[in-house]
């Protein structure tokens, strides 16, 4: 394995701006948001579980915000705030569909919006049990050693005589992207230029295409190549499996859903642990409280806290009537901070009891990388207490806040250690 | 308690299960999955009951229940 040998070849320049929540790469979904939602969030989840309306515009924040469900201009739009009636629409996936319209993708159509995010009932269920394999926890050890472990370390060998890094952009954004490429078997050169050109899927496919024609002749220990070999037998004895164009769009859904998301909640995990000295010493001397305070990251400030549902019928939804066609925007940001769930939700604790949050979703489509996200996070927080001694924020830059509306993450994160 | 006699059934709805390993994140020592990517439970009695509990709420799908538990001193 000699892909992320030298990620010395990331130009960091283009790691800058490509990961700057602010930039206008990333100001369409709110990037420019940087109030703290949650007072008003705990608000409207105070007054009704359902709201008409979407989340910015319930928030007070005015700017044009396009994500999941957004904006659908022709539709009526409603925002579910309780943990109760996210949790109910993410698994009625017949009255709350994932799409406008659950037809799934066209042959000659690959996108991530042609991917298993838009597929419906059994036929998602079908397709996703193509590829969970790869994606279960018994699988981590299987990306932790061959993609992340690597990268983690190589990535730290690049400022651990330094006594100082900026662990966002430098550290936390790097590890997803070069995880989810080294998997498809992409030249470490190349996984910029793929994060790059997700608005333009064709120049992806076109890196792919050679991979994938190559796996299908002689398969290797790498995600294509479970892609290429996954198969299986409908009621009628016949065997089924991937065609070219859906290996592109599950790369495509790995790459959108998979690289920008990770990095974020690491760094908010990573932030939050830093504000918090006594909680970070604690950690660093048990382990086993590191993937509590992962969890209850997640809980405590999801990266990405909306995602949407397409209603199927008229239905009377937590006293509030929602007509057939309607947008139904999911907060889940203020979900994992129901105080009829947990106890003072607004704190981050890391000593709470295990208990789920909607972080990743629920239902049929429950985060599939949620286990690879983990044990990304795992490791990269893992090695950088392992290795940087006294790691604390500079005192002397500006301190790292949260921004972004449907895509938060932290500002720069510039930390002194040694 | 170890010296108590307990009990516990526990039910996997294989055509729910959508293999997601969510109870193997709350209850790694009853749940595994099977060569099908399918929820197993491995051992009944591998957890305490509060993380069984929280494993068969967090199925996405609702394949998991308990079926009977009978917990004696």
């Amino acid at each position: 394995m000699s892909e992320v040998d030298d990620t010395q070849t990331l130009d960091r320049e283009q790691l800058r701006r490509l990961f700057d929540l602010r930039s206008s790469y990333n100001a369409h979904s709110g990037g420019d948001y940087t109030d703290d939602p949650y007072p008003m969030w705990a608000q409207l989840r105070a007054r009704a579980a359902v709201h008409e309306g979407t989340v910015h515009e319930l928030t007070g924040h005015a700017g044009a915000a396009s994500f999941h469900g957004l904006p659908f201009p022709d539709r009526p739009h409603f925002s579910a705030f309780s943990f109760a009636s996210c949790d109910t629409a993410y698994r009625d996936d017949e009255v709350f569909a994932s799409s406008p319209d659950a037809a799934g993708p066209e042959a000659d159509d690959i996108s991530v919006t042609s991917s298993m995010l838009s597929m419906g009932g059994a036929r998602h269920r079908r397709y996703r049990s193509l590829v969970q394999p790869s994606f279960v926890p018994a699988k981590a050890q299987w990306w932790i050693a061959n993609w992340i472990e690597r990268t983690v370390h190589l990535l730290i060998d690049g400022f651990v005589d330094d006594g100082r890094a900026e662990l966002n952009v430098d550290f936390a954004a790097a590890i997803p992207v070069l995880t989810i490429t080294g998997s498809f078997g992409v030249p470490v050169e190349q996984a910029l230029v793929i994060r790059e050109s997700l608005q333009r899927p064709m120049e992806i496919v076109e890196m792919l295409e050679p991979i994938v024609a190559a796996r299908r002749e002689k398969p290797r220990d790498d995600l294509i190549s479970v892609l290429v070999e996954a198969e299986y037998t409908d009621d009628d004895g016949v065997t089924h499996r991937l065609s070219d164009a859906e290996v592109y769009s599950f790369a495509m859904l790995l790459l959108a859903a998979g690289s920008g998301t990770t990095w974020k909640q690491m760094g908010i995990t990573i932030t939050a642990l830093l504000q918090r000295p006594d909680v970070l010493a604690a950690v660093r001397e048990d382990r086993q409280l590191l993937r509590s305070a992962i969890e209850e990251s997640l809980r405590w400030m999801p990266t990405d806290p909306m995602f949407s549902r397409w209603v199927t019928r008229d239905v009377d939804f937590h006293g509030v009537q929602l007509p057939r066609g309607a947008v139904l925007h999911l907060c889940i940001g203020a979900a994992n901070r129901d105080p009829a769930r947990w106890v003072r939700p607004e704190q981050f604790d890391v000593r709470r009891a295990p208990k789920p949050t909607l972080a990743f979703g629920s239902g049929p489509h429950i985060c599939i990388g949620m286990h690879v996200a983990r044990a990304e996070m795992a490791v990269g927080i893992g090695a950088l207490l392992d290795r940087l001694p006294n790691l604390r924020l500079d005192p002397d830059a500006e301190p790292p806040r949260f921004i972004g509306m449907y895509e938060r993450g932290a500002t720069a994160i510039p930390v002194l250690f040694g | 308690m170890p010296d108590q006699e307990r009990t516990r059934e526990i039910a996997v709805d294989r055509e729910l299960c959508m293999g997601s390993g969510m109870c193997i994140v709350y209850a790694p020592g009853t749940f595994a999955h099977d060569e099908a990517t399918k929820a197993i439970v491995i051992d009944p009695m591998g957890d305490a009951i509060d993380a069984v509990r929280i494993a068969i709420e967090a199925c996405p799908t609702g394949a998991l229940s308990l079926t009977s538990e009978e917990e004696r001193g």
